[in-house]
């Protein structure tokens, strides 16, 4: 019985199947979705809990085929690397088992995200501080933007001074470039000029970045590897 | 400069019984793509002309090793389809403006250009896999089976790169790696369909008429994720 079921869980069939299952699902998913969701303002499982079942039921169902996605990975590498250990080149034997590790950091990736991400939103002038829960504060020295010939923002950025380790310091923050400062993320989402200067910041904090980057690059450098040892030799 | 869209795109659509003369076509766009690009000033990716340029020139350049594979020197329908979709998707970018106005300060990172250049490569290699498929269907050569496979999986390199380098770009950008929206969603479920796809093929040989179906259907997904989500859905990547 524990054999059949292990075998079942274990096959590539199944595992077909799963994938299938999780792009129906996400698939039906993009179009029951409000577009005023608050999916990406709170931690996922914070949303899961406090949305409407109608809004939630394609994420939940996502979900249970990803536990036993994971579960088939998981039991499919195990299968093939004892099955395949004395044949063949270490790194064709390898390379797809990291890929599929790569593919499960991932998903613990989102699912420490899930939990424990943090989003707030701020509007604030020059001069003003934020605190921070240590009680240390980040004052928004000068707020600046310079506009396009069409009246479009080329640039904008925010001066801002903070103390770490005792010592005064200040960084320029600006699109693609934020400020991480205890713990979380300082990102400048716009700058207006008049009739003050203005500007609008997120804090973030995303507790799953690094688990998500390690399982990219695993993922990646396996693909090349499995790439380069497949090149011009036929497919099996 | 719309002349030598106008040029490259009657070669590709006639040039279809001289491979040399459809490759020369091609270059013909990647020179129009180019002297847009420098024009800009970076690489022209934003707005449908662009995008649909920088696709259709995509799927020719990538296609061009697969026109003078000595297995696929045969395949007289191969050419002639290849030239077709590279001047549908340069047809379609026409009636749209060439916008030149600058970048968005949230784009204006080279994470954003390999992400979505990465994308475009990804696209034009499914596209040629669902080319293959097709051929194989019709003919039943195994080749163009393998063909399709290589190409499938290079794209899904691709891919997997360019949804790396998005995660990159949307943690310094947005402060987050993911977000759920329906670009997003379909991102995940073109990259799951050709996890199936590639994994399809362990299936064994008699699973071969649902692999070339598979790289059919993929195209479908990525038509859908590249343009049908931007037409039919409100989307983090709607510019």
């Amino acid at each position: 019985m524990l054999k059949r079921i292990y075998d079942s869980l274990a096959s590539l069939t199944f595992g077909l199947w799963l994938l299938a299952g999780v792009c129906l699902a996400m698939a039906v998913g993009s179009f029951v979705a409000s577009e005023r969701s608050a999916i990406n303002e709170v931690p996922l499982f914070v949303w899961l809990r406090q949305a409407p079942p109608r809004e939630t039921w394609w994420l939940w169902l996502t979900l249970a085929i990803l536990v036993l996605l994971v579960i088939n990975t998981v039991l499919c590498s195990i299968d093939s690397l004892r099955a395949k250990w004395q044949r063949g080149s270490f790194l064709m034997r390898i390379a797809p088992q990291v890929m599929h590790l790569g593919f499960l950091l991932i998903v613990l990736a989102h699912l420490l995200s899930a939990s424990g991400s943090l989003k707030e939103s701020l509007q604030v002038r020059e001069g003003m501080t934020i605190g921070f829960p240590d009680g240390s504060r980040v004052e928004i020295a000068e707020l600046a933007a310079t506009y396009g010939k069409m009246g479009m923002p080329t640039d904008m950025s925010a001066t801002l001074r903070y103390a770490e380790g005792g010592t005064a310091r200040s960084a320029t923050i600006r699109p693609n470039h934020p400020l991480f400062y205890q713990g979380v993320g300082i990102y400048l989402k716009d700058v207006a000029l008049v009739p003050y200067h203005a500007g609008l910041l997120e804090i973030h904090k995303e507790p799953g970045g690094g688990a998500a980057l390690a399982g990219a690059l695993l993922f990646t450098v396996a693909n090349l590897v499995l790439l380069a040892k497949r090149r011009g030799r036929e497919p099996k | 400069m719309k002349w030598l869209l106008f040029t490259a795109t009657g070669i590709t659509l006639f040039g279809g019984f001289r491979r040399p003369l459809l490759a020369t076509g091609i270059l013909l766009e990647l020179a129009y793509l180019a002297i847009r690009g420098m024009d800009l000033g970076r690489l022209p990716l934003i707005g449908p002309h662009d995008t649909l340029v920088f696709f259709s020139t995509s799927i020719g350049i990538m296609a061009l090793p697969f026109l003078f594979f000595p297995s696929l020197r045969d395949a007289e329908l191969f050419p002639w389809l290849t030239g077709f979709t590279v001047a549908f998707f340069a047809l379609l970018s026409l009636p749209f403006p060439a916008f030149a106005m600058p970048m968005p300060p949230v784009l204006n990172t080279l994470w954003f250009e390999l992400h979505v250049a990465l994308a475009f490569f990804a696209y034009a290699l499914f596209a040629i896999g669902a080319l293959l498929g097709m051929l194989f269907l019709k003919d039943g050569h195994r080749h163009l089976l393998d063909l399709q496979y290589k190409a499938g999986l290079v794209g899904y390199s691709f891919f997997s790169a360019s949804m790396v380098s998005g995660g990159i770009w949307g943690y310094y950008a947005w402060g987050t790696y993911w977000l759920w929206t329906p670009k997003e969603l379909w991102t995940s479920i073109l990259w799951l369909f050709y996890t199936l796809y590639l994994h399809l093929r362990l299936k064994g040989s008699s699973w071969e008429r649902a692999v070339a179906w598979g790289g059919i259907v993929g195209f479908a997904i990525t038509l859908f994720t590249y343009l049908g989500v931007s037409i039919l859905m409100k989307s983090s990547h709607s510019f």
